[in-house]
Parts: C-alpha cells; structure tokens; sequence
C-alpha cells in the first residue's frame, strides 16, 4: 500500500491590509481577557472600557481606510471590493458599510454597559454571576462593590462575530461566526444585577432557542454542501445557476439555512425568544443585541440569498413574502397589547424586522445605468437608521427608575412628559422615527425600502406594508400619549440623572436620528456607494 | 457504497433530536437533543464529503464538534446557575416571562 | 475489506492483552482486603465525601469537566496538522504557535481566576 502523492502546499494569501478592523476587534477582545486575568479588580473596570472605546474606534477607523481605497471588482459593474483570505472573506461595499455602522452602535452600547452612575457607582452587571440570587454571598459582592467587568471582552468577541458574520463569504465560516457572536450574547443577557431570576430565565431561553435555530442552520449549510459540493457562495451560485443534481436537496437546504436566519433577525414565525430575552436581558444588552445582532444577521442573510441562492430566487421569494407579510402582522399587532416597555420594543423590532424583509423579498438589484436604490442600499440605509434610533430608545429605558431598578412597567411611564419633558420629549422623537412620521430617519428608511420592493414589482407587499406602518404608528403614539396627556399614578418614577457615558450614547443617537431624518442624502449616497455583493 | 443509509440516519438523528427539543421538558435533555442534532449534521457533513471527493465536509465536522463543545460550556453554565436558584431544571418552571 | 484486516488484529490483541493480564493477577496476586482496596476509586486520591442519601454533586466537579471539554476538544485543530506537518513546513508551524497562544490566553484567565483551584 502506498499513500497518494502530497500535493504541493502552497500557503495561503491573507489579505491583511483588508481585514485588520476584524483582527483589531479580536486581538482587543483577547487582550481584555489578559487583562481580567493579571489586573487587580480595581482597576480592570477603567482599563477595560478604554481598551474597548479604543479597540472599536480603531477598528471604525481602519474601517473607513478600507472603505476608501476598495477596488473596482473584476469583471462587475457594479460591486467593489475583493474576496479576501482564500474565499472565507468577502471585504465589498456592503461589508464596510455594516461594519461602520455596527462599531460606531457597538461603541454607543458599550458606554451604556460602562454606566455607573445610574446604580449608585457600579454597573448594571451581576456583581458576581455565580452567587445565588437572594443570597448572602451576592448581598457581600454588592456591598463591597464588586463587577463582572468580563461583560467588555465577551462584548468584544459579539462584536467581532458579527462582523465576521455578514462578511463571511463560505457557509462554515459563516457558521463559525454566528456561534461566535452568539455564545457571548447568551451569556451577557443571564448577568443583570437586579431582577436576576428573570434575567437568566431570559439566558436559558434564548440559549435553548438559539442552539436550536443554529442546528437548523447548520443541517441547511449540510445540505447546500450536499447539492453543490462546496462550501463558498461563489461555487454554490454556479451550482444553483447549473441546476446540477437533485433540486429537493437545495430546497431543504435553503429552507433550514433560512430558519437560522430567519430566527436571528427575529422574523415571525421564528420570533417567540425576542419579547422574553429583550425583557429579561439587562437593557444595555438588549440595546446592543437589538441593533447590531439585526445588522449583523440582515447582511448574513443578504449576502447567502442575493449571491448563494440568486439564481433560485424564484423558489425562495414566495416563502419570504409570506414570512415578511406574517412578521409585519404579528409584530404590529401584538405590540398593542403590551404592557411592559421593554416588551413592546421588542415587538416594535420584529414589525421592523418585518419592514426589512419587505426590501429584501422585492429583490430589486437594479441595472447597469440604472441610479434608483436598490434593495440591498435601502435595507443598509435601514437598519443604519432603526439601530441608532434603538440604542437610543433603550438608553433612555435605562433612565427612568424607580426603588426596583428600571421603571419598565408602561403604567409607569404615564405622565412622565409632566416630570421631565426634555427625557419623554427624547423618547417620544425615537417613537415617531420608529412610526416612520416624516423629518425623522424612520421615514426615509422605510420609503427607500418599499420604493426598492416596489420596482422590484412587490407591490401588494409594499401594500400591507403600508397598512402595518399605520397599525404600528399607533401603538407608538399610545405611548407618547400616556407620557404627555395622563397623570402620573401614585409615587411615579424618577428620572435618573446618568453619568456622560449615558448622555453621550443618548445625545449622538438623537443627532443621527434628526440627520437621518432632515439630510439623508450623504448616508443615503454612502449606502449607494456600497454597491452590491462582489461574488 | 451508496450514500443514502447514512444520510437516512443523519436525517432520523436529526428528526429525532428536534423532537426531543420540542416535546421533552428538563433543559439538560433539550441541550442533549440539540447535541444530537448537532452530530447528525456532522455525519452528513462526512457522507456528503465522501459523495463528492473532496476533504471540505471533513473539515467542516471538526470545527462543528469544537463550536458544540463551547456551546456545551456556555449552556451548562447557564443552565447550571438557574438550576442552582430554582432547584429545577425543568423549561416549564421558568415562567416569569411571558405574553 | 483487507484494509480491516491490521485493524482486526490490533482489536484481537489489545482484547486478548487485557483478558490475560486481568487473568493472570487473579491467579498470582496476592488477596488482602482493607478499607481503602474496597473503598470507591477516585483517581488514586482520597475520595470526597459524599452528602447522605445520595446528595448533588458539589459544583466544583462541573467547572473541572467544562475546562477539561474546552481544552480537550481545542486539540482537535492539531489533528490536521499532524496529518500534513510535514508539507506545511515552518508556515503550519507558525500558525499553530499562533492557535496554541490563543488557547493560552483562556488558560491565563483561568488559572488567575482560581479555575484550577480545587477548594
């Protein structure tokens, strides 16, 4: 017996130049992780939060430096930027601009995580996650005043993944980040400080699901693998073009892939984790977690449908109409009934998950000459404006307190306008960019969206759309009623005065929604820079 | 050999771990249902590598089982500290959130 | 089917050495029974005592297997490795210095934080 002759290895190219951001995140998140090992407890809170202020700016930085000299792509019209790390990569138009805007929100959230001021000089984190809640031991790690600060690095490594995970140009790297960007965010929501039992019930639940959702994912990329005998877009796009071998394999591939998809960016059917886990999570993290894991997970499921799946777009566009019309439905509607804040934006964002699926199944890719938005420039426009307008929106959830902690019962929030109106005034501006009322960002974003889908000939969607817009708008104006036009009941809240870290994350979210809103038109023409997908 | 018994119990392992998700009630047992999926994947992953002749599913199956074993450790953990405050593992006790 | 034939016969001596060894102690050694011959075998150690009536393990026991999974399984990239070394040359070794100083960077966090302490 005699062994097959070795090929000739020739090492890998990897393209440092383009993916330093993505090694900077990383190599940040590693450090931090040296730091909770060798520092005194004392001092890894401040060394922490620099080492990520600074490692994201970096990294947004070197973001903007690749933006700015990516290439035209070979043989593409339309596309810049290049597949890079022997095809695990791809560094195009679409790809720096989710970047850009998931480190400039992922630098807002961490200064809400860094927030002290609001608990009486320590975090929102468990003081120490492994003492039990009620017991001894945790009144003594509060008492002498003891943090997790571990929540910056496990934040680095989401940050990381979810840059990875739109990036990705192979289904199992693709798999390998979302596992990364996920296993920190079930960790993170189990480590609220106060109402503890509810916080890792949200940890268990959302564990559970999301391990489910991604074995699906992962059956699906199996699948895929099965039909086209590759891992990368670019070879699976040939497959699908080809129509080699039996297509049943490359439907239930497809379809499982879509549910792993589907369940990240909190789509109806695939929604039930998100009122629990956005309630139960401290709300740093649910801001977090609501604006950059949707970006992150809308570019993923961008990037496999529109390049993977392209040339079967017409055995996948029925099943996300339907899965965009019933999220739309279920989002809108069950948010009237909520009770609690929290909750209701959580609704909110699956409607508005919804509203982006709406872009995304008009698949509208334009033409050469042609100077309109398509569909994938109006959802990067999109969720640009729904992430700041989210940060901000749960950042002021985090002010309004009483002796429990955060105030988040909506009884509570009645008359707050009375107390403090520039805060319910604040708020009240998110709502209405969330409702899509004009001058606000919400309004562009969804008016680019459904013109995309429109000329992509989705008019009935854009239709329901429309009507969801309005139920959805109620709800929303609900709210602001009950902060400006009731009374307060009983004690009431109190508006808590937060620290700068709080007021900057509020202040910048506010600039960005009002700039959204009043001058697209520079965002707008950087979302239309970005192109389309390079393949 | 053909490579459809090894992909009909893939698939059965598959079926069999998404039921158990759905219908058993201790969280321990959930998470051994969605291992289970897990190495149902990983012998699709090898069936489908010896299918079309190349070491990519082979690959593929490594970084699986090392992805499952972080998840074992982050969802034990979990599972582990809310077991420790409630005395139960099961998901129907933990139900203060809800509607 | 040849190729199962070594494979087989590796099976059939490996079973073969232990029945023999097993067998052949039992015959030869001596037989004095004491306390600590007939008490539970914990890895030569001195076993923890056990809560009556069959109680919950502590948890130390879980911190303990989770590293042990995470370390183990991490070996599983010096698999392919192993397998190529040789073609690779110095550039597989550079890059497994690089995964292997990663590894250790959980380590670091783990031995700092009391993770391999056992009280």
């Amino acid at each position: 017996m005699t062994l097959p002759m070795q090929p000739e290895f020739t090492s890998p190219v990897i393209e440092y130049s383009r993916l330093y951001p993505l090694l900077i995140v990383f190599g940040v998140a590693a450090v931090g992780v040296l730091v909770e090992a060798f520092l005194p407890r004392d001092r890894r809170y401040l060394v922490q939060v620099v080492l990520a202020v600074l490692g994201l700016g970096g990294a947004l930085a070197g973001t903007i430096l690749v933006a700015a000299d990516l290439d035209v792509a070979a043989g593409d019209l339309t596309a810049r930027g290049l597949v890079a790390a022997e095809g695990a990569v791809s560094i195009d138009g679409p790809t720096v601009f989710i970047w850009g805007v998931l480190l400039a929100l992922s630098i807002l959230s961490v200064l809400l995580f860094a927030e002290r001021r609001l608990e009486g000089g320590i975090t929102a984190f468990a003081g120490q996650a492994a003492a039990l809640p009620g017991t001894e031991a945790e009144r003594q790690a509060s008492t002498r005043g003891i943090e997790h600060t571990e929540i910056f690095p496990l934040a680095m490594f989401a940050v990381g993944g979810m840059m990875l995970f739109p990036a990705a140009n192979d289904l199992l790297t693709m798999f390998v980040a979302l596992e990364v960007l996920s296993l920190p965010l079930y960790l993170l929501c189990g480590l609220a400080r106060r109402r503890r039992l509810i916080s890792q019930e949200a940890a268990v639940k959302y564990f559970l699901l999301g391990a489910f959702s991604s074995a699906f994912f992962l059956y699906g990329i199996a699948l895929v693998y099965g039909y086209a005998g590759t891992f990368t877009l670019a070879g699976i796009d040939r497959a699908v073009t080809d129509r080699v071998g039996g297509q049943n394999l490359l439907l239930a591939g497809m379809g499982l892939m879509a549910v792993g998809l589907l369940f990240k960016v909190s789509a109806a059917p695939f929604h039930a984790w998100t009122p629990d886990v956005y309630q139960g999570a401290p709300t740093a993290v649910t801001a977090f977690m609501a604006s950059c894991t949707k970006i992150a997970a809308f570019g993923a499921l961008l990037r496999v449908f529109f390049v993977g799946f392209g040339g079967a777009q017409w055995d996948w566009r029925p099943m996300m109409w339907i899965v965009a019309i019933i999220t739309m439905v279920v989002g809108s509607v069950v948010a009237l009934t909520q009770t609690d804040i929290k909750r209701m934006l959580a609704y909110s964002s699956i409607a508005h998950a919804g509203f982006l699926l709406v872009g995304f199944a008009g698949v509208f890719e334009g033409s050469s000459g042609y100077t309109g938005i398509t569909s994938l420039q109006s959802i990067l426009f999109y969720l640009t404006a729904y992430g700041f307008a989210t940060v901000g929106a749960f950042a002021i959830v985090t002010m309004v307190r009483d002796a429990g902690g955060e105030a988040t019962h909506l009884s509570r929030w009645a008359g707050l306008g009375k107390r403090s109106p520039l805060l319910a005034g604040v708020f009240a501006f998110f709502l209405l960019a969330f409702a899509g009322i004009p001058m606000t960002s919400g309004f562009i974003g969804k008016w680019s969206v459904f013109s995309a889908a429109w000329s992509g000939g989705a008019w009935p969607l854009v239709v329901v759309a429309v009507v969801m817009s309005v139920v959805a708008a109620f709800f929303y104006v609900r709210v602001i009623v009950l902060m400006f036009f009731s009374d307060p009941v009983g004690e009431g809240p109190t508006v808590a005065v937060p620290s700068a870290l709080t007021g900057i994350a509020v202040a910048v979210t506010v600039a960005a929604t009002v700039v959204l809103g009043v001058v697209p038109g520079p965002v707008l023409d950087l979302a239309q820079e970005a192109g389309s997908f390079v393949r | 050999m053909s490579a459809t018994p090894f992909l009909t119990l893939s698939a059965l392992l598959f079926t069999i771990g998404a039921v158990g998700v759905l219908v058993r009630r201790n969280a321990i047992v959930v998470f051994m249902c969605v291992e289970l999926m897990l190495n149902a994947t990983n012998l699709a992953f090898v069936t489908f590598a010896r299918v079309h002749g190349n070491l990519d599913g082979q690959i593929a199956a490594f970084f699986v089982m090392v992805v499952a074993a972080a998840e074992v450790v982050v969802g034990l953990a979990i599972i582990t500290s809310i077991f420790r405050t409630r005395r139960s593992a099961s998901v129907d006790d933990a139900s203060l959130l809800k509607y | 089917m040849d190729l199962y034939v070594p494979i087989l016969a590796l099976g059939l001596l490996a079973a073969g050495f232990a029945v023999f060894s097993v067998g052949v102690s039992a015959f030869t050694g001596p037989k004095r029974y004491n306390r600590a011959r007939l008490d539970s075998y914990e890895c030569g150690i001195e076993p923890t005592p056990q809560p009556a009536g069959g109680g919950r393990f502590p948890v130390k026991y879980f911190i303990t297997a989770m590293l042990f999974i995470i370390f183990d399984i991490e070996i599983i990239f010096l698999f392919p490795f192993a397998v190529a070394f040789d073609v690779l040359a110095w550039y597989g070794v550079v890059e497994m210095f690089l995964f292997i100083l990663t590894v250790f960077i959980a380590y670091a966090y783990v031995w700092r934080r009391g993770g391999l302490e056992w009280d």
